[in-house]
């Protein structure tokens, strides 16, 4: 499983809050057209294949590169240019997030379209190298200096600032109720006390189900198929799980739907060598223009866009989750 | 440490889980390893086919696939057991496999002149494995059955890809809190290791205790 | 079936013959009904629609899944020569009359046999690159799986060399071998041929333990099933494809030891297996004794 991680922070800012209102829509959105969506997907179970979620390469045509002057010589930064590459922690396995292409071998998705523009931006190409990682293994390869940044969807939380840096927030979600498409009963969180939820099981969920709706009981699934499959036969009334990923869950499988808003906020940060001051200011320093460029928006669009519905948020201030 | 000495109730209920799991499928899987090594060497064709095919497609098969499609698939065709059950079940046919493998290797360690002896006396097929064949063959094989009770310990910590919270679970769960998974991961490796010692020294106490002197 | 596990039974006479073979066509109907059935409530929840199962039409999707399945021999490949050499040496070890060489491999096996194979990655992935040890991600594979998999191939030779009737190591002896030479010449060929059938187990789930690569992010067949099948939310299908390849590479494994075996530990070359008889007689050729 390739995301998120708890947050233990307070609630946000008016910035968060407005991500907060554009995802509630969405889901909205989302929700009240399930039935529409069975028949609007088109996309039968099984058509993963093509298209979806692969950003235009003119954007990096036009993405920003760093001036020389950005990068003072020893730096980490500097070293990765020398190097041609930059080797990012991320997953294989999240769709419109970071999902590997088995016919061409190519990595698409939210995070790893970011992770090229940082490239980009650093050494002048798209030049990125992947090394597969689990919720166990990233604060050790960032310490160990195995990987430049972490782009896993990677909650920030106080417990894990004192392990590694967090540059952004550069997106933020949260977890949302997926139930079966035929079931009526359920509307929200609120609704799943006491009853059987299914839950990813490295996924924030397992930690905020207990107090979103308590007595409810956890079944918890190793990987995201294996859940949408448990939903579907009935081994738990509903599916607790970040939005974006039920969202893309929700289009390829017309027999489950979203319901309800997002009943928490999850501000994702890169995740960075918790030593390294300089890198992770010019990390921020990139991310600032980006989404002063409209480049945020765009990757948005291009991937978890075709998804979740309603207009594109604005992406979250940096620096504004508790640990970044 | 605090990350391990703040959840040990967790943890706790993971080790117990996973003791729960392993002891009910190592009694199964030496339940079923005994019945299919006797069917590989049963008169019957039929029988020796059905042994044969059992292992080897469940030899040949990783865990992990097979515990998805007992979980998933199986719901497709009617049938859905509770998931400590299916884990169980999974796990107990799978080793049960190479408990038959190994079995039927100390069966074929036991000298052909006790078999002989035994039909001279007359004892029929299944008297003669229940008190002459299959007690030297077992004695032979202490060894292999405690491998293959190691290997069981190791691979409970599957059933959490299929939702059943053993100790691997949990400390997964633990290091979602606390972020610091070389502390939770080795605690929960030496865990794994305690228990596996104590498989090994009972498996080292029985062989010495029951070993042929020849 | 040998011979001499026919010596448990009698040959089951004519009546005998009748009621197994009533039974086995019984039981043959039994089993395929049982099939049929479950075939069609398959196929009534959708899982064989032809939309599931396209993907598997296509070329890409294969070769990316045998490329998984090369990952998988290769690094299985690896593991078995060397876990199974240096596991041959420590039970030679742990058997050996020096005490201070059966207190070393004996401490060595006791501990990685219990240790779990993923802890063991853990530290090779984390712990050695703070000493300067940094592997190419094939070896971290590998080397942690080797250190694992010896433990327990040394526990498999040692429990095979323990079985043999001591008369064999005795009658060496007595004809005036060395005691390493009756190791080699005497006891290792006839324990590790009664052994095969336990070995191939061991090697069949060293190959599945190489599942554990995506740890190191090594992709192999296991990892890239998943990453397929979350591309295609095929969860079933994708995993009955995957077992399919596993099953194929094992079995095809099997039945080679097995062939191997009844050729007496020979690929090629003379058809008759080499015996202790044969042996002999090349040693003694006037029959002496």
């Amino acid at each position: 499983m390739s995301i998120l991680s708890k947050n233990l922070g307070p609630r946000r800012t008016v910035a968060m809050a407005a991500v907060a209102t554009a995802a509630a829509l969405a889901v909205a959105a989302c929700g009240s057209s399930s039935s529409g969506g069975s028949s609007a997907a088109g996309s039968v179970p099984g058509n993963g294949l093509g298209g979806s979620g692969v950003l235009a390469q003119s954007v990096y045509d036009n993405a920003p590169v760093a001036s020389a002057a950005d990068m003072p010589a020893g730096s980490t930064m500097a070293m990765i240019k020398q190097k041609g590459q930059l080797t990012i922690g991320a997953a294989l396995d999240a769709p419109l997030l970071s999902q590997q292409d088995p016919t061409n071998g190519k990595i698409e998705g939210f995070d790893a379209d970011l992770a090229k523009l940082l490239a980009k931006y650093i050494t002048g190409t798209t030049n990125v190298k992947t090394v597969t990682i689990g919720t166990q293994t990233r604060e050790a390869m960032l310490s160990s200096k195995q990987v430049d940044a972490v782009f896993n969807t990677y909650t920030i939380t106080p417990e894990r600032a004192s392990q590694v840096a967090f540059a952004g927030p550069y997106m933020t979600s949260g977890l949302a109720v997926a139930v079966k498409a035929s079931d009526n009963s359920i509307h929200s969180v609120k609704d799943l006390a006491g009853k059987t939820v299914i839950v990813g099981s490295n996924t924030p969920a397992v930690t905020e189900l207990p107090s979103a709706a308590p007595g409810s009981k956890q079944v918890a699934f190793g990987t995201d198929p294996e859940a949408v499959q448990a939903l579907t036969q009935g081994r738990g009334v509903a599916y607790v799980q970040d939005l974006t990923l039920l969202a893309s869950d929700a289009k390829a499988n017309p027999a489950i739907k979203v319901v309800g808003q997002p009943f928490t906020t999850e501000p994702y940060g890169i995740g960075l060598n918790h030593d390294d001051a300089q890198f992770k200011a010019f990390v921020n320093g990139w991310l600032q223009k980006i989404e002063a460029d409209g480049t945020w928006a765009k990757v948005w669009k291009a991937t978890l866009g075709t998804v979740v519905e309603g207009t594109t948020p604005t992406p979250p201030a940096i620096g504004s989750a508790q640990g970044s | 440490m605090n990350a391990l000495t703040g959840h040990l109730s967790e943890l706790g209920h993971g080790v117990v889980t996973t003791v729960e799991l392993t002891v009910v499928t190592t009694i199964a899987a030496l339940l079923i390893g005994m019945i299919i090594a006797i069917l590989r060497i049963s008169p019957v064709p039929m029988l020796r086919g059905i042994g044969t095919v059992y292992v080897e497609v469940l030899q040949n098969l990783p865990l992990l696939a097979l515990l998805v499609l007992f979980v998933f698939a199986l719901p497709q065709i009617g049938i859905t057991f509770p998931l400590f059950t299916s884990a169980a079940i999974v796990i107990a046919c799978y080793e049960g496999a190479y408990m038959a493998e190994a079995i039927r290797a100390g069966i074929n360690t036991v000298a052909v002149g006790q078999a002989e002896a035994a039909r001279a006396i007359g004892l029929t097929f299944s008297q003669s494995l229940r008190h002459v064949i299959l007690p030297q063959a077992l004695r032979a094989v202490i060894q292999p059955i405690g491998n293959i009770c190691i290997a069981l310990l190791m691979n409970t910590s599957l059933a959490a890809a299929v939702g059943v919270v053993e100790l691997t679970q949990a400390a997964n769960n633990v290091n979602l809190i606390e972020a610091q998974p070389i502390e939770v991961f080795t605690g929960a490796g030496i865990a794994y290791m305690l228990m596996a010692l104590i498989i090994g020294f009972t498996t080292g106490r029985l062989e010495r205790k029951l070993a042929i002197v020849r | 079936m040998r011979n001499d596990q026919k010596l448990l039974f009698d040959e089951p006479g004519p009546r005998g013959r009748r009621r197994i073979k009533i039974a086995t066509i019984v039981g043959v109907i039994a089993v395929i009904a049982a099939i049929a059935l479950a075939v069609r409530q398959f196929a009534d929840h959708g899982e064989l629609a032809a939309d599931r199962w396209q993907p598997f039409s296509e070329w890409p999707i294969w070769r990316y899944l045998l490329t998984g399945l090369w990952a998988t021999v290769r690094a299985a490949a690896a593991t078995a020569v060397l876990g199974g050499a240096f596991g041959l040496l420590l039970a030679l070890g742990r058997l050996s009359r020096r005490r201070v060489l059966r207190y070393l491999a004996g401490a060595y096996v006791e501990i990685f046999r219990t240790v779990p194979a993923l802890l063991l990655i853990y530290v090779t992935l984390f712990a050695l690159p703070h000493y300067g040890l940094n592997f190419s991600l094939f070896w971290k594979l590998v080397l942690p799986l080797v250190v694992s998999n010896s433990a327990a191939f040394a526990e498999i030779f040692r429990a095979g060399i323990r079985a043999l009737d001591r008369g064999q190591s005795e009658a060496g002896l007595a004809v005036g071998l060395r005691p390493w030479q009756v190791m080699r010449l005497v006891v290792l060929p006839q324990a590790v041929l009664r052994l095969a059938p336990t070995l191939v187990s061991q090697l069949v789930g060293l190959l599945k333990d190489t599942s554990l690569g995506f740890v190191v992010s090594y992709t192999e067949l296991l990892y890239s099933g998943q990453v397929l099948s979350s591309f295609t939310h095929l969860l079933i299908q994708t995993f009955m494809m995957v077992a399919l390849l596993y099953l194929a590479v094992n079995a095809s494994l099997s039945k080679f030891a097995r062939v191997l075996q009844a050729r007496g530990g020979r690929l090629f070359g003379r058809r008759r297996a080499t015996t202790l008889g044969t042996r002999y007689r090349r040693w003694f050729p006037n029959g002496e004794v």
